[in-house]
């Protein structure tokens, strides 16, 4: 169990570093033009990020969350809509835990 | 979430109204809606790790970044790991430093307090509106702030109602609720395709995190596998 001090500053580390992520990329273009290898570097970055959460969390979540992920990037390719795809992953993975298996 | 599309188009002048604010405001209430389920879902699986309902607000109050919020979740524990929360929280946010950068030629025009305070409710969805303005010749930053707003109050109501209701909204994962971050990342992933060049460092980045989840500490494998996918970019592209 967290007590209340600790889950506050927590809290308040989470907040100062979400800010200076927030405001860092205004503040470095400020001082330093951004390099075609930097610039390829962040934006691999950003991606980076979402597929290093995406495919991990979708294995250990076992079929249904793989399938889930599945259809939410089917729905991605064929709507462009990420509310959709979102709402396809969603109701997957309801559909299948509702199924008597 | 379009982070590769968006030249840095030089604009002359950047101001901040308060018609912007509505306007912005209003051009994403529809998307502000959709946010109200990522909230609630939020509120009751803090409420789930034994966060008060009081401070799950307040998290989502002050930190406003709902991937990042969920990935602290899963280190929320006695003793706190505070390096690797910090670490954990600037990698899923790292990608507002891009975004961020891409509206620079346009912020750097507004005195320092208001530039800041824009930034201060930047989230994709508003980013990817603020970079359509942008890109149509709008001048008004305001239009980021107001949608920034609107998000963050939607964030913060949806935190609370999911707080206050989360032991009577029995099992999320029976609807399939668990899901729905993973679901709505891989959507974003397949957003950012811009075809083959990008399948190798995205590979990597799979791999690496993919690793990581069994062989590093907990935590530590978003960090290695982002980091791993941005250097291989940079490599093949610089």
């Amino acid at each position: 169990m967290v007590d209340e001090t600790t889950a506050l500053l927590a809290i308040a580390l989470m907040a100062t570093v979400t800010f200076l992520t927030r405001i860092g990329g205004v503040v470095i273009m400020s001082f330093v033009p951004i390099t075609p290898r930097i610039e390829a570097f962040l934006r691999h970055l950003a991606v980076s990020v979402i597929v290093a959460l995406v495919v991990p969390a979708a294995v250990k979540g076992g079929p249904t969350a793989m399938l889930a992920v599945a259809t939410a990037g089917l729905v991605m390719v064929l709507t462009r809509s990420a509310v959709g795809a979102m709402l396809a992953g969603v109701a997957c993975a309801a559909l299948l835990r509702a199924l008597p298996i | 979430m379009n982070a590769h599309g968006a030249p840095a188009r030089t604009t002359r002048t950047a101001t901040l109204t308060l018609r912007g604010v509505v306007d912005g405001a209003r051009e994403i209430a529809p998307v502000a809606i959709f946010v109200i389920p990522f909230g609630i879902a939020f509120g009751a699986a803090a409420i789930e790790k034994g966060l008060s309902a009081p401070l799950s607000v307040l998290m989502s109050t002050f930190v406003f970044a709902g991937a990042s919020q969920f990935a602290a979740l899963d280190l929320w524990a006695s003793p706190m790991p505070y390096l690797m929360l910090a670490l954990t929280v600037f990698a899923v946010n790292a990608r507002h430093i891009l975004l961020g950068a891409a509206l620079a030629p346009w912020l750097l025009h507004l005195p320092m307090a208001k530039r800041y305070a824009v930034l201060s409710v930047l989230s994709d969805p508003n980013w990817a509106q603020a970079t359509r303005a942008l890109q149509r010749g709008e001048t008004d930053a305001g239009l980021v702030l107001g949608s920034g707003l609107l998000m963050w109050i939607a964030w913060i109501i949806a935190t609370a109602i999911g707080a206050v209701l989360g032991s009577n909204l029995g099992d999320l994962t029976r609807f399939g609720f668990d899901v729905l971050m993973i679901a709505f990342f891989a959507a974003a992933v397949v957003g950012q395709w811009r075809g083959l060049p990008d399948l190798v460092p995205w590979l990597v980045a799979a791999t690496v995190a993919l690793a990581g989840a069994w062989i590093l500490p907990f935590g530590w494998h978003v960090v290695a596998g982002a980091l791993a996918g941005g250097i291989t970019g940079a490599l093949r592209h610089g």
